[in-house]
């Protein structure tokens, strides 16, 4: 099982850890990033940072990153500012991004480094209206990607004190582990074990955003599961959009399950006949 | 009272009738001739009566009890607002696979405390409205003459029929329109201990919290209170989407229930809502519905002055 959960501090750094942290200050942000990168370090692999005033902190040489000359050279560590990994012109696409990080991930085992580990601040990308849902969509991707044990990590930051607070929730929302201390996001949507996770409260406020998220996801797919067992609460519209959203994927002629769902939510969905309308039996919270 | 007897049995449309018995004798003796003339007339013939009566007519009925479906009230009717849909489902089912149907059906009974009693009258008012522009059925409304008076000249109001040895009456006391005013009749107000906050943009996740530590403090089972802590996320949003944006929390424990109250200025225009069946056509709108399912007893009232949902759970 993926690490998953509200962080207050870094904290421990895994394999296939995908942290979102919120910042009101990039020196505050600073100390976080290079003790996330120092982790990876440890642990043999490949550091990416991605961003400009966090790649200019970065390259200041402050421990637990103090030798960045040395990391540089022998390759364990690159500092892309954004415009350089995100082409301002050409617009965002995820799939771009993807093929991006698959192949430095892939270049990174190639050269003995156990995989990557990014810090990305891509707050610029969050700030931009016409990028946002692109930038979700790319999120939710990756998160498959690093779930998927590809070797992959990520710390995404956001610097809440310039973001609209609904922007930083939605960012939130679709990471497993979470740093946001002004506003954690209600729920969590995640990959684990090949299946995707929702921890937290759904309820009618955070509906349309799980839609939106459940929307980007596994479309591509025959078989998708929707594990429920981190959920704390759902109530008449969540549970609603959960049959929307397995109703969609029956037409689409795949084969939707729901796992880990409380007594309550069984009940409910069978009270509101959702079982008669998608034809999807939820399934109970094994051991 | 006055009543006529009617020129020939209700052609068409629901015909929703009272009758009176004193015991148990009586009750088999008014009530089996309507069961068994359904059953010869290869009615479909359902049955929602709260023990011992179910007992007494499943025996009396022997080998033709298994053509009849037989309903605990106390339990499909514990919550008055939830028997509406049960009914919807057998005329569903029954009628629309092309077959006749009468039931019997006490939801008002003795032993049932004073406020289960409104509300069963309150039911039985909104029958009328639910069932009278759909097929025709009828519905048999046994009441026990020791009921209190109060109950009793309710059951005049509600059913425009009284049916007696000889045929079927109309009752001059039926008020076809009594739905309405009973809707928007107040509750008594709340006793002046009870907790009391507002509510609006925001807050739900804060109103679920006080109604799960309420219920908690009150000595509900985990799963009584996530019941209710699910009911009160959706009264909150419905006074926030619905309701004028915000609305007030009344809570208090009364000798056997934790009571909890929705108040807001908005106005649910439709008595019915909650009490239908979930269409398997649209998605919508099922919130109040699931409030009364997962609710010992839910009394709504709205009006001009706007909507009170009230919540008891028993301890």
């Amino acid at each position: 099982m993926r690490a998953q959960g509200l962080l207050s501090e870094p904290g421990a750094v895994q394999p296939a850890d995908h942290v979102c942290w919120t910042y009101e200050d990039v020196d505050s942000f600073a100390p976080v990033a290079r003790q996330f990168l120092a982790g990876g370090l440890a642990r043999g692999e490949r550091l990416l940072c991605v961003g400009d005033d966090v790649v200019d902190r970065i390259r200041r040489g402050v421990e637990p990153l103090a030798d960045v000359d040395a990391l540089l050279d022998r390759g364990a560590l690159e500092l892309l500012p954004l415009g350089d990994a995100y082409d301002s012109t050409a617009g965002f696409a995820p799939e771009q991004q993807l093929t991006f990080y698959e192949a430095a991930t892939r270049r990174a085992r190639a050269d003995g480094h156990r995989g990557i580990r990014v810090v990305a601040d891509v707050t610029a990308l969050a700030a931009d209206p016409g990028r946002r849902a692109d930038l979700l969509r790319w999120e939710h991707l990756a998160d498959d990607f690093m779930a998927s044990g590809s070797g992959m990590s990520a710390m995404c930051a956001y610097r809440s004190s310039v973001l609209d607070a609904g922007v930083v929730v939605d960012a939130a929302s679709v990471h497993p582990v979470v740093h946001a201390p002004g506003g954690a996001p209600p729920f969590r949507v995640f990959f684990d074990d090949g299946r995707v996770a929702v921890a937290g409260e759904v309820d009618a406020v955070g509906a349309a955003r799980l839609r939106r998220v459940l929307a980007t996801s596994c479309a591509d797919r025959s078989a998708v599961t929707l594990d429920l067992s981190r959920v704390e609460f759902v109530d008449v519209a969540g549970c609603r959009l959960v049959a929307e959203w397995a109703r969609g994927l029956r037409d689409r002629s795949a084969e939707p399950r729901l796992t880990g769902t409380s007594p309550l939510f069984r009940r409910m969905w069978r009270l509101l006949r959702f079982d008669e309308l998608t034809g999807v039996s939820p399934e109970g919270r094994h051991a | 009272m006055t009543a006529h007897l009617l020129e020939a049995a209700p052609v068409g449309g629901f015909s929703h009738e009272v009758v009176f018995y004193r015991d148990e004798d009586d009750f088999l003796a008014r009530v089996l001739p309507f069961v068994r003339e359904g059953l010869e007339g290869d009615e479909e013939v359902v049955v929602a009566e709260p023990e011992p009566r179910l007992d007494l007519l499943r025996d009396a009925l022997a080998d033709d009890a298994r053509a009849v479906t037989l309903l605990d009230m106390a339990d499909i009717g514990a919550n008055p607002a939830r028997i509406i849909a049960v009914w919807e489902a057998a005329v569903d089912e029954h009628i629309g696979a092309g077959r006749g149907l009468r039931g019997v059906g006490e939801p008002a009974y003795v032993g049932r405390s004073d406020v289960e009693l409104a509300e069963c009258q309150l039911h039985e008012v909104l029958l009328n409205p639910a069932f009278s522009s759909g097929p025709g059925w009828r519905l048999l409304c046994p009441y026990d003459e020791q009921l209190p008076p109060a109950v009793r000249a309710g059951a005049l109001t509600s059913h425009p029929v009284r049916l007696t040895p000889t045929g079927g009456l109309s009752s001059d006391a039926h008020d076809p329109a009594a739905h309405v005013g009973a809707f928007a009749a107040l509750l008594p107000a709340p006793p002046g201990t009870a907790l009391r906050s507002r509510y609006r943009d925001g807050d739900v996740p804060a109103v679920r919290r006080a109604v799960a530590g309420f219920a908690t403090g009150c000595g509900l089972s985990r799963e009584r209170m996530e019941d209710l802590e699910l009911a009160a996320s959706e009264l909150a949003t419905n006074s926030i989407r619905h309701g004028g944006g915000s609305g007030s929390l009344v809570m208090w424990a009364e000798p056997g229930a934790a009571v909890v109250e929705f108040t807001d200025g908005g106005r649910v225009a439709d008595p019915l809502t909650g009490r239908r069946r979930p269409s398997l056509d649209q998605i919508g709108g099922r919130g109040l519905y699931l409030v009364n399912q997962l609710t010992d007893l839910v009394q709504l009232r709205s009006g001009p002055d706007g909507t009170t949902v009230r919540l008891t759970t028993w301890r």
